[in-house]
């Protein structure tokens, strides 16, 4: 009877091991999904969390709208979760979603996209440099890299 | 008439070596500073900077100058700017101590830049605690020698230790660099010489290339990097008598080749990396006369790859010598030397009588269940491995070397 206790605790800890969250990247370290390379740059990183649970890590937004463009389900499921870094606090998560993203040939984002998110337009019209940048939302982003 | 031309022009050719003046920086002097030198200076002159420190905020270098240090200068940037800037052409730089740039997210701090420039030199300097080391924007006709570049070994503020972005026909030799980033960093840099450089423990990436096509690199050593050498989008590139050593841990290759096309890799020696080279959406590659020894896995070619060509290789003590992902067409083997073929050779022609195969009934079980790696070197290994290789049923009928060595391919 004992033993049988342990075994439904055990049994809690990992069905709630199986949670949607959002796991840190650990820079440095982690591959990213798309393009094999080790992530680095807390500016541009981004992550994906599929509604079945399964978690990439990217280390660009343009790395994870590539993998979205060969993964097109994954891209059109209401449940998946996309979470880039916003540029003007490095390290920290936004909704890709609700995040804009900009253009601009002055951002040298690691894979070559010149693409970077925001979480407020403010602060993407702020960051142009470039007269020809132009600022995205998530959708028009996905799309365009089909 | 014709005379006097002729001594006028003379006089006048004779005056030119004069007027190429030498302007002397020492500490204590009217002329204390890089900067004031470079504000007196003209285009052609030569600036002696003598043994001291000097402190330089981004020190900007717009005139053609020969710049030499005499007993290693110190410039210092003390955290708060870049140390130089170059944008004129024509420029020498020889000799200094180049430290500590600014670091930081917003902008690409550098030891040294060079800006839509060419015909430069930067010879025999040693840059420490520099955000980014040396970089190149938008330069041609570029020599980088002999220069030793250590980072800080901060993953956040670490750039790259020579960083090329638009450039064409640069020039990188004998440098040291580590506890960088990457090592060295190229992103659209065209027909580029990197050759007896030594890149190793940085952060990332030992050599980075991104679209960079036509570019050579030979005879460096590229040793415990974060995460080996990485050749990603790029064309044309000969990648010839390196050596890629001790590169270990998981997702971190010798070479990681994606996207790459036309190219040769000639004369390398892999040894003891986790994955020797780490191929996907790689087209018409050769493969020739490398050293594959101590490796856990010596290749790993993806079934996105097309019409590569492996020969010649010698594969020594790996764990795995190729493994693949799915159905590998148009690749081809021959003549390469395998340590683990158990064939015969009646003939005695140096080529073994039956084919080898280099994919392991083992290493495709690994590929479905990653976690069977724990089994590795059982007995039971063993003996379905064996019986695979009498037996061949599953491991694929088209990944075979038809002329298998029956000795190690010498130099």
């Amino acid at each position: 009877m004992k033993s049988l206790k342990w075994i439904i605790l055990a049994l809690v800890c990992i069905l709630a091991g199986c949670s949607h969250a959002p796991e840190p990247i650990l820079y440095g370290k982690d591959a990213c999904a798309h393009c094999k390379m080790t992530i680095m740059d807390k500016r541009f990183a981004a992550e994906l969390i599929t509604a079945k649970g399964k978690l990439f890590k990217f280390d660009a937004s343009e790395c994870m709208a590539a993998f979205l463009k060969e993964n097109q389900e994954v891209a059109s499921d209401a449940k998946s979760v996309f979470l880039v870094c916003d540029f003007t606090r490095p390290g920290e998560f936004a909704d890709a979603r609700k995040s804009f993203f900009l253009r601009d040939s002055s951002l040298s984002s690691p894979m070559g996209g010149n693409l970077a998110a925001f979480i407020s337009r403010p602060a993407a019209d702020a960051a142009k440099k470039d007269k020809s940048a132009q600022i995205y939302n998530w959708s028009l982003l996905v799309n365009q890299s089909k | 008439m014709k005379s006097l031309i002729v001594k006028i022009a003379v006089l006048f050719l004779m005056t030119l070596p004069v007027s190429a003046r030498t302007i002397v920086v020492a500490p204590g002097t009217p002329v204390s500073s890089l900067k004031q030198a470079v504000t007196i200076a003209k285009n052609g002159d030569t600036i002696l900077v003598k043994k001291g420190t000097y402190i330089s905020f981004n020190t900007l270098i717009d005139k053609e100058l020969t710049i030499l240090g005499q007993g290693w200068p110190v410039l210092d940037a003390r955290f708060r700017e870049e140390v130089l800037t170059i944008t004129a052409s024509h420029v020498k730089l020889d000799g200094f101590i180049v430290t500590n740039s600014k670091t930081g997210s917003m902008r690409d701090f550098a030891g040294i830049r060079l800006s839509n420039a060419e015909f430069i030199t930067i010879s025999n300097n040693i840059l420490t605690n520099n955000f980014f080391g040396i970089y190149l924007s938008n330069c041609t006709h570029i020599e980088l020698l002999h220069n030793r570049i250590t980072g800080s070994n901060n993953i956040e503020n670490s750039g790259n230790g020579i960083h090329l972005w638009k450039c064409k026909e640069v020039l990188i030799k004998e440098n040291y660099v580590t506890r960088h980033r990457d090592g060295i960093y190229f992103e659209f840099a065209k027909k580029c010489l990197i050759q007896d450089n030594l890149s190793e423990k940085n952060i990332r990436y030992g050599l980075h290339f991104m679209f960079s096509d036509d570019d050579t690199y030979r005879h460096n050593t590229f040793k415990n990097n974060g995460s080996g050498v990485s050749v990603m989008y790029t064309r044309r590139i000969a990648m010839l008598d390196n050596t890629f050593i001790e590169n270990w841990g998981s997702s971190i290759y010798g070479v990681l080749l994606k996207e790459i096309t036309d190219s040769r890799i000639e004369g390398n020696h892999f040894i003891r990396n986790t994955t020797g080279i780490y191929m996907e959406n790689s087209d018409r590659i050769t493969v020739i006369h490398n050293d594959f020894i101590s490796n856990g896995w010596a290749m790993r070619v993806l079934a996105s790859c097309n019409k590569d060509h492996f020969t010649r290789n010698n594969y020594k003590g790996n764990s795995f010598d190729v493994t693949t992902n799915g159905t590998l067409k148009e690749i081809d083997f021959d003549n390469n030397y395998w340590d683990k073929y158990e064939g015969y050779d009646l003939d005695k022609n140096g080529i073994g009588d039956v084919p080898y195969r280099p994919i392991s009934l083992y290493a495709q079980i690994i590929e479905q269940n990653p976690q069977s790696v724990m089994l590795m070197r059982s007995f039971i290994v063993n003996l379905i491995d064996k019986v695979e290789r009498a037996i061949p049923s599953i491991t694929p009928e088209s990944v075979k070397d038809i002329k298998p060595a029956m000795k190690p391919w010498k130099k």
